[in-house]
């Protein structure tokens, strides 16, 4: 790899690159994200060699596995440059046609087009499809354009300048101001003020510093960290390396899971492939500015995500928090002035010192500015990672990019935040994605999960679901949290059960409200907030399970019975077969009954009967 | 010498010295804030949240606990608000009924207001305090007691749960458990979440002058450091 020693290096091979590349026709952009990998994006790519190889394509057709798209659901994609002609569903089998077709006759494969699920109309480029078209992908459309294993690729599109400009146009004490300026807030849950953040810790004591990119996404159903650092690691990179300068650091650790296997392996190529160039280690693009990184692998716990405890895994101790009487700006890693901010707050860096913190704030709410990346899952027709401006309202995001609900069943609430935030209730979608608003309604964007439910999902259930995962979760330190979440637990356990009484639900607020004072750290504090929100928005739901002891919803086991409507069934005896414990009798063509004895509730006669003929009660 | 700061505990003016705990600090001088995980010389680490405190900063006030907590000069701390007891209540009370016959669980659930909880007994053997394991020195300074597990299974254990070589049995930890007293043989019954009178009894005298140390025998060995004699 060439060394990269100047900023004009850095120019000379970008031109180069795009010289390079002009004699490609087209480029065939195909997903290589975990997604796109689950749904066997592996042999598409090795077929596409292949026929590259056989049609001697080499030399004309550039081939470009990337991190991930966004729309996960419809993998392995591939989008054909320049027309940006998009196919989903692609499987090895279809690689030849599209060859001999598309490429070389300029010719659609139609099946291979999206069809939009709610118009039914076939679409041929991502822009025109409605789950893109919704969406102002700033950071994510970078996913597209590079190979994260490519430093070339990056470089091809500006990468690395914006850092050329800071070292060499802007003082330190400007980027801070810059960023100050941006009002950029952090990605990672809390939404705190990075350019506060990052003054405190240059103004701090001492002359080792140290800069922290927090890549341990625990949320269940969260992937937006994974995806930008899988997808685009030199772009966080070069956040780090403008962040580090900034501060005054000099080392820095990127914290990533180890269930991240993808981004653990392209962050580390990133950051070889960045040494090799020059662009870590001494006197970085010539300056005077010396910098490295350091990947440590995180085993998973939810709770190592918090500042104090990724600390502490860092130093090899126990992921336990610590009390935070002190910042980790002035007393962090090692006892040292540390920045730590999220995958996502770093991948913002480059953008706002490249076109200036003016045209960052441009975009976003009154006090979000920018664009915030959302992993939208649930009842909805279109799933997948999204972004948006920030103060997009929830509704757009359900009902435009996710295409509204995917059954005849109407969507109910959103949770937004993963096991921190909270429920928010159809009437109340007309929020926008906003720190502060969502925090005001009981929720926050966390990390930005959003989990779309239908009439079916019972919100009891819900925060059980949360609760479960939070008692599991905790450290166990503190006893608010530990015993606290529990007992939620074990209360909420009793009401989906049948034994719960009302004054629990009192109990439970003041619970909650016990925990988010006296925690001693964000889980705790936060901890609540699934069943305090519920609370605050489907009371009556809790209220039913404890008085008439029924599920609304049809789905804590305890309250319901399945039943066989005698109308509609068509003694068919396929639930008869299914069930596996025997307890569906009845003759062909005679009243089937359910045995309520011997039924363990678990469904799988009402998945398998074809008449809907099996009813909850 | 060491440096001197002056802060405002409930009102009374205090100076210690710098690198003291706003909790030793109050102890010292007589305020008896409730706490179970603080032990005095060793390093505490807020896990019990029982003695938390209002501390107004800039008109605004944070709860954090008072043993990890430093002094600095003109803090305003407040131990005793309505807040602060309501929510030491709950605290309390989510801690007895983990081990509602110990002893010394009681006396503390009692202090901070608790003769009833809401909550099913769990009669466990330890609430987790940490004092024994922050107490362990042992052989060559390797700790033969650490946490195990995380979350409900957290727990006390030896390594590979025997016990270690590095062991030079001090007994320390002994010292320090707030379970060891003899149990308590009236609240264990589940569905009877009452606790019994024995040391409910003694809560009359500090009823009366709430938050301040008069010297009440019950916080021996648990909670103040401070005999009746030397007050
Ligand atoms: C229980 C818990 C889990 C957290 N998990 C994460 C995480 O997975 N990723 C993350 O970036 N921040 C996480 N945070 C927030 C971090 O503590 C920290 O605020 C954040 O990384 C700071 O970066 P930011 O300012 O860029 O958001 C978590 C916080 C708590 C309390
Ligand atoms: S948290 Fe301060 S004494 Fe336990």
């Amino acid at each position: 790899m060439t060394k990269i020693n100047t900023v004009n290096d850095l120019e000379n091979l970008r031109n180069k690159i795009l010289e390079d590349r002009e004699k490609f026709r087209a480029t065939l952009v195909i997903c290589g994200g975990t997604g796109c990998q689950a749904s066997r994006a592996g042999g598409v790519i090795d077929e596409i060699k292949k026929e590259l190889d056989n049609h001697g394509l080499n030399e004309s057709v550039c081939l470009r596995t990337t991190g991930c798209h966004g729309f996960c659901e419809q993998g392995p994609l591939i989008v054909i440059e320049p027309d940006n002609l998009f196919y989903c569903h692609v499987t090895p089998d279809d690689v030849h046609e599209i060859i001999t077709k598309t490429i070389l006759n300029n010719e659609i494969v139609e099946r291979l087009l999206y069809t939009d699920p709610v118009s039914g109309n076939l679409i041929k480029t991502e822009s025109e499809i409605p789950f893109y078209k919704a969406q102002d992908r700033q950071i994510l459309t970078q996913n597209r354009q590079v190979d994260p294993c490519s430093i070339e690729d990056y470089i091809a599109i500006g990468g690395y300048t914006a850092l050329g400009k800071t070292l060499f146009e802007m003082s330190p004490e400007s980027v801070v101001q810059e960023i100050m300026d941006s009002e950029l807030r952090g990605r990672g849950g809390g939404g705190f003020p990075t350019g506060l953040k990052w003054a405190e810790c240059r103004e701090a004591p001492g002359d080792e510093k140290y800069v922290i990119c927090n890549a341990d996404e625990g949320d269940p159903g969260a992937y937006m960290d994974r995806c930008v650092l899988e997808g685009n690691p030199h772009l966080v990179l070069e956040g780090m390396l403008i962040g580090a300068w900034a501060i005054g650091a000099s080392q820095g650790h990127i914290y990533v899971r180890n269930e991240y296997p993808l981004a653990v392996d392209n962050i580390r190529v990133a950051v070889q492939q960045a040494r090799e160039s020059g662009l870590l280690g001494d006197g970085i693009l010539g300056s005077k500015f010396s910098f490295d990184v350091e990947i440590s692998r995180g085993g998973g716990a939810f709770v190592c995500g918090e500042s104090t405890a990724l600390m502490a895994s860092l130093e090899g101790k126990v992921g336990e928090p610590k009390p935070k009487d002190v910042h980790t700006v002035i007393d962090g890693l090692w006892h040292k002035p540390t920045t730590l901010n999220n995958v996502e707050t770093w991948a913002n860096v480059p953008a706002i010192m490249k076109n200036g913190s003016s045209a960052f704030a441009a975009k976003g709410s009154k006090g979000s500015k920018g664009t915030k990346i959302l992993a939208l899952t649930g009842c909805i027709k279109n799933t997948g990672l999204v972004e948006v401006e920030m103060g997009t309202p929830i509704k757009n995001i359900v009902f435009d990019i996710g295409g509204g609900a995917n059954n005849e069943k109407p969507v109910k609430a959103v949770q937004t935040g993963g096991p921190s935030g909270g429920c928010l209730p159809v009437e109340k979608f007309d929020l926008p994605v906003d720190f502060d608003e969502l925090y005001d309604a009981g929720s926050m964007i966390g990390s930005g999960g959003m989990v779309v439910m239908d009439e079916e999902t019972c919100m009891v259930d819900v925060a059980k679901y949360f609760l479960t995962f939070l008692q599991d979760e905790s450290c166990g330190k503190c006893v608010p949290c530990r015993i606290g979440v529990s007992r939620m637990l074990e209360i909420v356990t009793d009401i989906t059960e049948g034994r719960g009484k009302l004054e629990q639900i009192n109990l439970l607020e003041e619970l909650g409200d016990t925990l988010s004072h006296t925690a001693l750290c964000g889980l705790g504090k936060t901890a609540a907030n699934p069943v305090l929100s519920t609370l605050r928005y489907f009371r009556e739901e809790y209220e039913i399970h404890i008085e008439e002891k029924k599920c609304p919803a049809g789905v804590c086991q305890e309250l319901i019975t399945y039943a066989i409507d005698p109308e509609s069934c068509t003694f068919c005896g396929l639930c008869k077969k299914a069930c596996p414990h025997n307890a569906i009798t009845g003759e062909k063509k005679q009243a089937h009954e359910i045995d309520l004895g011997l039924c363990i509730k678990c469904g799988i006669c009402r998945s398998e009967c074809k008449f809907e003929s099996i009813i909850i009660n | 010498m060491t440096q001197q700061v002056t802060l405002n505990i409930d009102g009374a003016l205090i100076r210690a010295a710098k690198g003291t705990s706003v909790l030793d600090a109050a102890l010292d001088f007589g305020i008896c804030i409730p706490h179970l995980c603080h032990v005095s010389n060793i390093e505490d680490i807020g896990s019990c949240r029982l003695c938390i405190v209002e501390n107004i900063v800039n008109g605004r006030s944070k709860i954090t606990t008072s043993c990890t907590l430093l002094v600095q000069d003109d803090m305003m701390i407040l131990s005793n608000t309505d807040k602060i007891r309501r929510l030491r209540h709950n605290i309390a009370e989510l801690l007895v009924s983990e081990a509602p016959n110990s002893r010394a669980m009681q006396d503390i659930a009692l202090r901070c207001g608790v003769e009833e909880t809401r909550y099913s007994f769990r009669n466990n053997d330890c609430i987790l305090c940490g004092r024994c394991v922050r107490a362990c020195t042992g052989e060559f300074g390797v700790k033969p007691l650490g946490f195990v597990g995380r979350g409900k299974d957290r727990r006390v254990e030896a390594p590979f749960n025997l016990r270690s070589k590095l062991c030079n049995e001090c007994g320390r930890c002994i010292d320090l458990c707030p379970m060891v007293m003899p149990a308590c043989d009236g609240p264990m019954e589940t569905g009877k979440e009452r606790l019994c009178g024995n040391c409910e009894s003694k809560l009359s005298d500090t009823d009366l002058t709430l938050g301040y140390c008069v010297g009440c025998y019950f916080g021996e060995g648990i909670q103040c450091q401070r005999s009746p004699i030397n007050v």
